[in-house]
C-alpha cells in the first residue's frame, strides 16, 4: 500500500517561479526514500506539500488515501511529522516541552496552552527522548544544545507525534559528518523498527547510496530518476545534477568524480 | 559557468555598473527649508525667549523653599498614583495579551480578525490618555479608578502593537516547526509565539509601567486622584513651597522606578 501518493502536482509561486512541473509518484508504506537534486530543483517544495506547509497549484497529494487540504490540516499533520534543516525548535522552551509540542494535535487547547500534559503524553515524550539518547538533557533549554543534539530533539518531537510518515528536509545540511551519520542512522532505525515511512531530502550522494531503499532524482521541478541505489550510475548522477544550457560542465565532472 | 570563464573574468576587470543616485542631500535640504518656513509662518521669535530668561528665573526662584511638613500625606498620595499606574498597566497587559496575536500577520487566523484587532489597537492608541481620563472622570466621578482605566485603554494600544510587531518577527522556521505538528491557533501562540518574545515583551511592559507612573502623576490634574490632584490644588493656591515638595516627591519616585526597571531589565537580559 502506498503511504504517500502524489498525483500530477505542479507548484507555481506568486513570483512566477515554477518549482514543480508535474510530479507523479507513489511512496510505499514503511520505505526509506531519499530525494536528490541540485539546489532549486524543488525537493523542499515537494516535501512541504506533503505536510501542507505549501498547497499545490494543481494536482493532489494523498496520505494513506486522504487528500491533504486546508480543512483537515490538523488531522493530516498529526500523522505526518516534519524534521527541518534548521531544526526549528522553540529556543527558549525546554527540551521536554519541545518534544511535547509533538502531542499538540492530539490534545485540545484547554490544558496545553498552560503547558499541562497528561501522564500518557509525558510517557510518550520520555520514550521519544530515550530513543534519541537525550534523557539527561530533558530540562535544558533547547538553544543550549549542540546542532546534532538539537536535530535529535527535532526527531524526538516527530516521534512524539506517533506519525505514519516522517519527512526530513535536508536534516543533515547544517551538521558535521559525525552528527550527520548519527542522524541518518537514527532515521533509518526508526524506519526499520517502527515501520514509519521516511522521506529525506539530501545533498550528499554518498549518504543517499548507503541509507536509501529508493532514490528519487529531481532536476528543475521534474523527476529525472527513480530507482534503487544500485541503479544510480555515474551517468544518472550527471542527469540529476546537470545545469541548464551548459553542455560541457567541468565543475559537474569535478564534483561527481568521487561521488 | 565553468572554471575557464571564472579565470578570464578575473583577468580583464570590467567597469562597475552605473552608480545608484543618492537622494539624501536633497531630502536634507528640503527638510531644512520646511523647518525654516515653519519658523516664519508661526512667527516664532527667538528674541522673546532671550528677554524672557530673566522673568523665568524669577518665577522658578519662588520654588526655592520646598515645604515638607506634610510629607507623610504626599507619600500616601504618591502611593495612590503608583497603584493607579500599576492597575492601568495590568489592564493594558491583559488586553494586549489577547489582542496582539490576532493583530500579528503571521499568527492571525484570518484577514478579518487581523484587520479588526489591528484597528482596535490603533483606535486605543489614538485616544490620548488625558482625554480618556476627562471622559472617565465625567462618567465615573473623581478618583483613581478613571485614571487607571484611561491609562489602561491608551497603553493597551501601545503594548498590543509592540507585542504584535515582536510576534511578527518570530522566526518563520520556528512557526513552521510548531505548525508542522498540527498545532491550532491558541497552541501556536503559546508555543511558537510568547516563549520566543518573552524577553522583549517583559522589557515593553516595564517601559509601559515606567511611562504610566509618569502619566498618572499628570492625570491627577484632570481630577483622576493621586498626587497630581494635590499638585493641581497647591499650584492654584500659589503655594510654591508645597508645590515644590510635591514635584520633588514625583521626581524622586520616577528616578527610583527608572533605576529599578533598568536593573530588572539587566537581570532578565
Amino acid at each position: 500500500m502506498s503511504a504517500i501518493s502524489i498525483q500530477s502536482v505542479t507548484k507555481r509561486f506568486p513570483n512566477g517561479f515554477e518549482a514543480l512541473k508535474g510530479i507523479d509518484t507513489e511512496i510505499q508504506s514503511g520505505s526509506f526514500t531519499v530525494v536528490l537534486g541540485p539546489s532549486g530543483a524543488g525537493k523542499s517544495t515537494l516535501l512541504r506539500l506533503v505536510n501542507g506547509l505549501e498547497t499545490p497549484t494543481t494536482g493532489e497529494v494523498r496520505i494513506g488515501g486522504e487528500a491533504v487540504d486546508g480543512h483537515k490540516l490538523r488531522h493530516i499533520r498529526s500523522k505526518v511529522a516534519m524534521v527541518f534543516q534548521q531544526f526549528n525548535l522553540v529556543d527558549r522552551l525546554s527540551v521536554v516541552t519541545n518534544v511535547l509540542t509533538g502531542r499538540l494535535a492530539h490534545r485540545s487547547w484547554v490544558g496545553s496552552v498552560f503547558y499541562l500534559f497528561r501522564q500518557e503524553d509525558m510517557g510518550i515524550a520520555r520514550e521519544a527522548l530515550s530513543r534519541v539518547a537525550l534523557t539527561d538533557k530533558a530540562w535544558s533549554r533547547a538553544d543550549k544544545l549542540s546542532g546534532g543534539q538539537q536535530q535529535r530533539v527535532g526527531i524526538a518531537r516527530a516521534l512524539a507525534q506517533r506519525p505514519k510518515v516522517i519527512l526530513a528536509d535536508e536534516p543533515v545540511a547544517s551538521l558535521d559528518p559525525v552528527s550527520s551519520e548519527e542522524i541518518m542512522t537514527l532515521l533509518r532505525e526508526i524506519c526499520d523498527r517502527d515501520g514509519i515511512t521516511v522521506v529525506v531530502n539530501l545533498h550528499q550522494v554518498e549518504l543517499a547510496r548507503r541509507f536509501a531503499d529508493r532514490i528519487i532524482g529531481m532536476n528543475s521541478g521534474k523527476i529525472v530518476f527513480d530507482g534503487s541505489p544500485e541503479q544510480m550510475t555515474h551517468s544518472v548522477l550527471h542527469t540529476i545534477y546537470q545545469r541548464e544550457g551548459i553542455e560541457d560542465d567541468n565543475s559537474l565532472d569535478m564534483a561527481l568524480a568521487y561521488a | 559557468m565553468n572554471v575557464h570563464d571564472l579565470k578570464s573574468a578575473r583577468r580583464q576587470a570590467e567597469p562597475f555598473p552605473p552608480k545608484p543616485r543618492n537622494p539624501a542631500p536633497v531630502w536634507m535640504a528640503a527638510t531644512l527649508a520646511i523647518l525654516w518656513l515653519i519658523v516664519l509662518d508661526l512667527d516664532i521669535s527667538f528674541e522673546a525667549l532671550a528677554y524672557g530668561v530673566e522673568d523665568m528665573a524669577e518665577y522658578f526662584g519662588r520654588y526655592g523653599n520646598p515645604d515638607f511638613t506634610n510629607l507623610s500625606r504626599y507619600l500616601e498620595l504618591m502611593g495612590i498614583t503608583l497603584a493607579t499606574a500599576l492597575w492601568g498597566t495590568v489592564f493594558a497587559l491583559l488586553v494586549a495579551f489577547f489582542l496582539a496575536p490576532l493583530a500579528a500577520r503571521n499568527f492571525a487566523p484570518n484577514a478579518v480578525t487581523y484587520r479588526i484587532a489591528r484597528e482596535t489597537l490603533n483606535f486605543m492608541r489614538a485616544m490620548p490618555d488625558l482625554l480618556l481620563a476627562l471622559i472617565f472622570v465625567a462618567a465615573l466621578g473623581l478618583g483613581p479608578l478613571p485614571g487607571a482605566l484611561a491609562l489602561g485603554v491608551h497603553t493597551a494600544g501601545f503594548l498590543g502593537k509592540f507585542f504584535a510587531e515582536s510576534l511578527e518577527r518570530v522566526d518563520k522556521g520556528v512557526c513552521e516547526g510548531v505548525a508542522s505538528t498540527g498545532a491550532n491557533f491558541p497552541q501556536m501562540v503559546m508555543y511558537a509565539g510568547w516563549p520566543s518574545i518573552m524577553r522583549e515583551a517583559l522589557g515593553y511592559v516595564l517601559y509601559i509601567l515606567d511611562r504610566n507612573v509618569r502619566m498618572a502623576s499628570v492625570l491627577g490634574l484632570v481630577g483622576a486622584g493621586g498626587i497630581g490632584l494635590a499638585l493641581h490644588d497647591t499650584l492654584r493656591l500659589f503655594d510654591y513651597g508645597q508645590s515644590a515638595a510635591l514635584i520633588l516627591v514625583i521626581l524622586a519616585t520616577i528616578l527610583i522606578i527608572d533605576y529599578a526597571s533598568a536593573w530588572l531589565r539587566g537581570r532578565l537580559g
